[in-house]
C-alpha cells in the first residue's frame, strides 16, 4: 500500500529535518560518502514504509536505527561480495584549500583520531559516533543499537580508552 | 566506594548519566583519591577532544534531492528493494529497465520520422525521468556555480549559462553530461521543494520557431517542459513542478546574468 499524501506530510516535517544526522551516521560507520549517500536513500524509503510504525516519539533515534540496519545490509553485502573493504580515507576533510599552522594541526589531529575511529571495531565505533558526534544520550542509544544501557556505557568506556591510548592522550590508559 | 567502583562509573558521570545517588559517591571518592581524580580529569579531557573533534556532516543537496524526488514518485516506494533481495535480483530489475528504455528509444526512433521537433521533446524528457534514478541525478554536485560552470570546460563546446537562483528560491544542485540525438549535452540541476529542474543546453539549430524572448510550453507524461532559444543556445526545462512556476524558473534563468 503507498502511503497516503497525508502521511507523507507528516514524514517529511517529523523524519526529514534529521538527514543530517542520518548521514553523519551512515558516514562513520560505512567510511564512504557514495555508500552513505545510498543508505540513508535506502532508510529514508523504508522509514515511509514503516512510517505507520512510529509512535510519536524520539523521531531522531528511531531514523538512526534505520539507518543503522541499513548500513549493516550494505557492509555486509560489500563483505560478501569483495573480501576486503576498501578503506577510504578522509578526503573531504583533508581537502581544504591552503592551511594555515594551526588549521594544519588541526586537520592533521582530526585525521589521526579519524584514523583511530576507523580502527575501531564496529561496535564501539557507533556508540563513539552516537554519544560525541550526535549527543544522543544512553537512553536514546539503547534504543537505536538494541542492547541496554550497561552495554552502551561498557562499549562507550572501552571505546575511548581505545581512542585515547591510540592518540597518545593519555599513555596510562591502555586497554 | 572503591576506585574499581569508581572506575566503572566514571564515563556515566563524565557524560552526566548517573542517578543523583550515585553521581555523589562519586564525586565524593574523587575528592578523596587522587588517582581516580586523575583518571577523570583525562577522560572528560578525552571525550572533550573526541567531540570537538571529530566533524560532523551535512546530507549532501543532491541527497536531500533525491530522498524528495522519490517521496513525490509513489512508484519509487515500490520499487525499492525490500530488505533481504539479493543483488542479482535488483539486477535482473536494473537489466529490465535497460529493456524498456532500449525500446522507449526504438519508439522515438519511429516518431523522430514523422515529427523531428516532438522526438526531441520526447528524448528529453525520457532523458530526465532516466536521471532521477539514483546516482544519475548529476555528474558534478555543487550548489556553487563556479563549480558547475567550469566542469563543463572541456567536456562540451558551448558553455551553458548557470546563474546562480537560490535567492527566489530555485537552488542549484549540479549538472550532468546527457546524450540527445546522439550529441553530448550539457544539463544544470535545480531543485525547487521536492521538484527537480533539469535545464538542457544545446547550441541552436536554427529550426526552432521560438524568437529570443518568446517560450513554448508543452507537456509529456506529466513533465512541464518549456523551451526558448537566447544567445545561440537552444534551451529547454523538464519538471514535474507545476506550469507557473516553471515558467516563473525559466524567466529567472534567461533573466539572469
Amino acid at each position: 500500500m503507498p502511503p497516503a499524501p497525508n502521511d507523507i506530510d507528516r514524514f517529511e516535517r517529523i523524519v526529514l529535518p534529521h538527514l543530517d544526522d542520518a548521514y553523519t551516521l551512515a558516514r562513520y560507520l560505512l567510511r564512504d560518502p557514495h555508500e552513505a549517500q545510498d543508505a540513508v536513500q535506502d532508510a529514508a524509503l523504508r522509514a515511509l514504509r514503516y512510517f505507520e510504525t512510529y509512535r510519536d516519539g524520539d523521531a531522531r533515534a528511531w531514523l538512526l536505527a534505520i539507518v543503522r540496519n541499513c548500513c549493516l545490509t550494505r557492509h555486509n553485502r560489500a563483505r560478501a561480495e569483495r573480501a576486503n573493504i576498501s578503506f577510504v580515507d578522509d578526503v573531504d576533510v583533508a581537502h581544504e584549500g591552503r592551511a594555515t599552522d594551526a588549521r594544519a594541526v588541526e586537520q592533521s589531529e582530526r585525521a589521526a583520531l579519524q584514523r583511530a575511529l576507523d580502527g575501531l571495531p564496529p561496535e564501539f565505533r557507533e556508540v563513539i559516533v552516537l554519544r560525541e558526534v550526535q549527543g544522543l544520550s544512553y537512553r536514546e542509544i539503547s534504543d537505536v543499537v538494541g542492547v541496554p544501557i550497561g552495554t552502551v556505557m561498557s562499549r562507550l568506556a572501552r571505546g575511548r580508552r581505545r581512542l585515547a591510548s591510540a592518540l597518545g592522550y593519555d599513555a596510562r590508559e591502555a586497554g | 566506594m572503591t576506585c574499581a567502583q569508581c572506575r566503572e562509573l566514571l564515563d556515566a558521570y563524565v557524560d552526566g548519566e548517573l542517578p543523583a545517588a550515585d553521581a555523589a559517591d562519586v564525586r565524593e571518592h574523587i575528592a578523596s583519591c587522587a588517582e581516580c581524580a586523575r583518571e577523570h580529569v583525562a577522560l572528560a579531557a578525552t571525550a572533550r577532544r573526541i567531540g570537538e573533534t571529530l566533524v560532523k556532516y551535512q546530507a549532501p543537496d543532491v541527497l536531500k534531492a533525491r530522498i524528495r524526488v522519490a517521496l513525490a514518485q509513489p512508484d519509487s516506494l515500490a520499487a525499492t528493494a525490500p530488505s533481504g533481495t539479493s543483488v542479482t535480483t535488483r539486477r535482473l530489475a536494473f537489466g529490465g529497465l535497460g529493456i524498456a528504455i532500449a525500446s522507449s528509444i526504438l519508439t522515438f526512433a519511429v516518431v523522430r520520422a514523422v515529427s523531428p521537433d516532438r522526438s526531441v521533446t520526447d528524448e528529453i524528457v525520457s532523458s530526465h525521468i532516466r536521471a532521477l534514478m539514483p546516482g544519475h541525478l548529476t555528474d558534478v554536485a555543487s550548489t556553487n556555480q563556479h563549480n558547475v560552470k567550469p566542469w563543463f570546460n572541456g567536456r562540451v563546446d558551448l558553455s551553458p549559462p548557470v546563474p546562480s537562483l537560490d535567492s527566489i528560491g530555485f537552488p542549484l544542485i549540479g549538472g550532468r553530461l546527457d546524450y540527445v540525438q546522439e550529441r553530448a549535452v550539457p544539463v544544470i540541476v535545480y531543485g525547487r521543494r521536492q521538484h527537480l529542474i533539469d535545464v538542457y543546453v544545446r547550441p541552436s539549430t536554427g529550426d526552432r520557431k521560438e524568437a529570443n524572448g518568446e517560450t513554448t510550453a508543452s507537456a509529456r507524461n506529466g513533465y512541464n517542459v518549456i523551451a526558448w532559444q537566447s544567445n545561440g543556445m537552444s534551451l529547454e526545462a523538464v519538471s514535474d513542478l507545476n506550469r507557473p512556476e516553471l515558467e516563473q524558473f525559466v524567466k529567472a534563468f534567461s533573466g539572469a546574468r
